[in-house]
């Protein structure tokens, strides 16, 4: 037997209304336990974006002058193959630095209109034994002659990680807290629905109306609840991302951290699985546990 | 249209036997009146028939159909065959009239149309039609339990069971209600009716079961309420009507030549209803204080 549409439509409205306190509180739960999800989300794809920018295996970057003669680029390179510390180095000369730097800084053409091969300073990229020595070698390295500045990436990336990790878990735990009441907070909403119309079930279930003919505007029910928190979360995080890529957008060398739209479009969908995912267990809870059909 | 086959069934909670070994035959277009003392397992009868409850032993048909062996999702098919009534009434308060006898359909799934032409019509059987935007606290207990009486006939069952229909009624409001069953009734559907009231058993003199302890003890065409259960345990007793019902003496009363007699004089002919009229004349009375 079809199961009108209209009809389940007409009583998931009239049942939140009547129980608009819980309905509330159950939304604004779903809503800010998946804000922190979809901020955790985002946190972890900024993370990453900045990470894949900077290059991750680069433990070490020693920067010549512009115009640092060939002899000291060989003492340079000489005594790199001899630091133990040193795994191995690749060397950019002056175009392939200026090719680098062009796509790094592609954004900012500003940089990019200054810069030419003769003028961007050729790199030795290493890979240390031990990253966590990065450092100490690069001060072996910051007072030769040629050297124009010595930066160990890896290392601000790996602290950077580490950072967001901890934060992420954080987030994380909360908002699993969260969805566990939220889960507890629609169930309950639900439980008193299906009290609240207890007569009616009893007559539907006199008449013969199918099981899932009765259950199904409670799981609607939750499964509302659910989506309408997820809506106002998705709400939160987009506001959220926008703020913040717009402060990021100013500092050029966060302008990576960015998240791309069709990533954030992503993890807002996966916020609104989630928050449906929350309504229809907490719903189907209720109505295994307290309507008998 | 509904046979018992040795059902036996024990409540978990308590030890009670509230059916034992019941065996039964009811035809289509029945009348059967169910009696017997409170917990005796009458309600139980009927629930076992709508499946509310299952059984520990025997077999039941409703309508051909073996229904203790019926899978769960086709119970509700099988509760539309079966329009129920209760003794207090168990209308939806915040409905009118209409959208009660309405809910019943709609809760099956029935189509709008279908619904608007029903729903007045089966109002209108009942006596109701003028009523149908009042709300169930807006009407006298007769009116109310006419209105639970359309909503579980709006759908046509083949089989109406009613738990103590008049129970919570006046005897004259009950002989209107009973004169309503009558109606449907005769319009082929098998009535199923447990009851207190022996004035209406008697008056109506149709098939009375009786039950005590879970067992039929008593099976008996055109019986009265009170029958001395040691007269007779077999169908087909021949008539035997009580006195003329608003003295209530027959609930009570063993046949006696006397009441035999006044059978005689009665007629067996008439239609029970219109006896019931006769004795009791007290339907029009409730009707006009209800309007």
């Amino acid at each position: 037997m079809p199961i009108s549409a209209g009809y389940v439509a007409r009583e998931t409205v009239s049942n939140l209304w009547r129980n608009r306190l819980m309905a509330l509180a159950a939304i604004l739960t779903v809503g800010v336990s998946l804000s922190l999800v979809g901020t955790a989300l985002l946190l972890r794809q900024s993370v990453n974006s900045q990470l894949a920018a900077l290059g991750n295996n680069v433990d070490l970057q020693v920067f010549m002058k512009a115009n640092a003669p060939a002899g000291d680029t060989n003492a340079i390179r000489t005594t790199l193959h001899e630091t133990p510390q040193i795994k191995s180095c690749a060397y950019l000369d002056h175009e392939q630095s200026y090719l680098r730097a062009k796509q790094l800084f592609q954004n900012q053409p500003l940089i990019v209109s200054v810069l030419t091969p003769a003028t961007t300073p050729p790199v030795f990229e290493c890979t240390l034994i031990h990253p966590n020595e990065a450092s100490a070698v690069a001060n072996l390295f910051r007072a030769e002659s040629g050297v124009y500045e010595v930066a160990f990436p890896a290392q601000s990336i790996r602290s950077l990680t580490a950072l967001s990790n901890v934060l992420q878990i954080v987030l994380f735990t909360i908002a699993v807290v969260l969805l566990l009441s939220a889960v507890v907070l629609i169930l309950m909403a639900i439980r008193m629905a299906i009290f609240a119309r207890r007569r009616e079930v009893a007559v539907m279930r006199l008449v013969g109306a199918t099981a899932w003919f009765i259950r199904l505007p409670f799981m609607v029910e939750g499964l509302v609840q659910g989506l309408i928190g997820a809506v106002v979360a998705v709400g939160i995080v987009l506001l959220g991302d926008i703020g913040i890529g717009a402060l990021l957008h100013r500092f050029a060398e966060f302008r990576s951290a960015v998240v791309p739209s069709h990533d954030v479009v992503v993890t807002e969908i996966l916020v609104v699985v989630v928050g449906v995912v929350v309504g229809v267990v907490g719903s189907a809870v209720a109505v295994r546990r307290f309507l008998s059909v | 249209m509904i046979r018992f086959e040795n059902v036996t069934k024990t409540y978990k909670t308590g030890s009670v036997t509230a059916l034992s070994g019941v065996s039964l035959d009811i035809s289509k277009g029945e009348f059967v009146f169910v009696v017997g003392a409170s917990g005796s397992g009458k309600t139980t009868l009927l629930k076992v028939l709508l499946r509310e409850e299952g059984v520990d032993e025997g077999r039941i048909w409703v309508a051909g159909r073996e229904i203790n062996t019926l899978s769960n999702w086709r119970v509700p098919y099988l509760r539309r065959n079966l329009g129920c009534v209760f003794q207090d009434f168990r209308l939806l308060p915040n409905k009118t009239v209409f959208q009660n006898v309405a809910f019943a359909l709609e809760v099956i799934g029935r189509p709008r149309q279908v619904i608007a032409a029903q729903v007045p019509q089966v109002l209108e059987l009942v006596g109701l039609g003028q009523k149908a935007r009042r709300l169930p606290d807006e009407l006298s207990g007769g009116e109310q339990q006419r209105v639970a009486i359309a909503r579980a006939f709006v759908n046509r069952p083949l089989i109406l069971l009613a738990d103590e229909p008049t129970g919570n009624l006046d005897p004259g409001t009950s002989q209107g209600i009973m004169t309503l069953l009558d109606r449907i009734n005769r319009s082929g559907t098998t009535v199923l009716m447990a009851t207190h009231d022996s004035t209406i058993v008697d008056m109506m003199r149709r098939r009375v079961i009786e039950i005590e302890r879970g067992r039929v003890i008593r099976d008996q065409v055109r019986g009265i309420y009170g029958l001395d259960p040691s007269h007779s345990t077999t169908r087909g007793v021949p008539a035997v009507t009580g006195v003329n019902g608003v003295g209530g003496g027959a609930g009570v009363g063993s046949p006696t030549a006397e009441a035999a007699a006044r059978a005689a004089t009665l007629g067996t002919e008439r239609q029970p209803v219109e006896r019931l009229a006769a004795a009791a004349d007290t339907g029009p009375r409730h009707r006009r204080r209800a309007h």
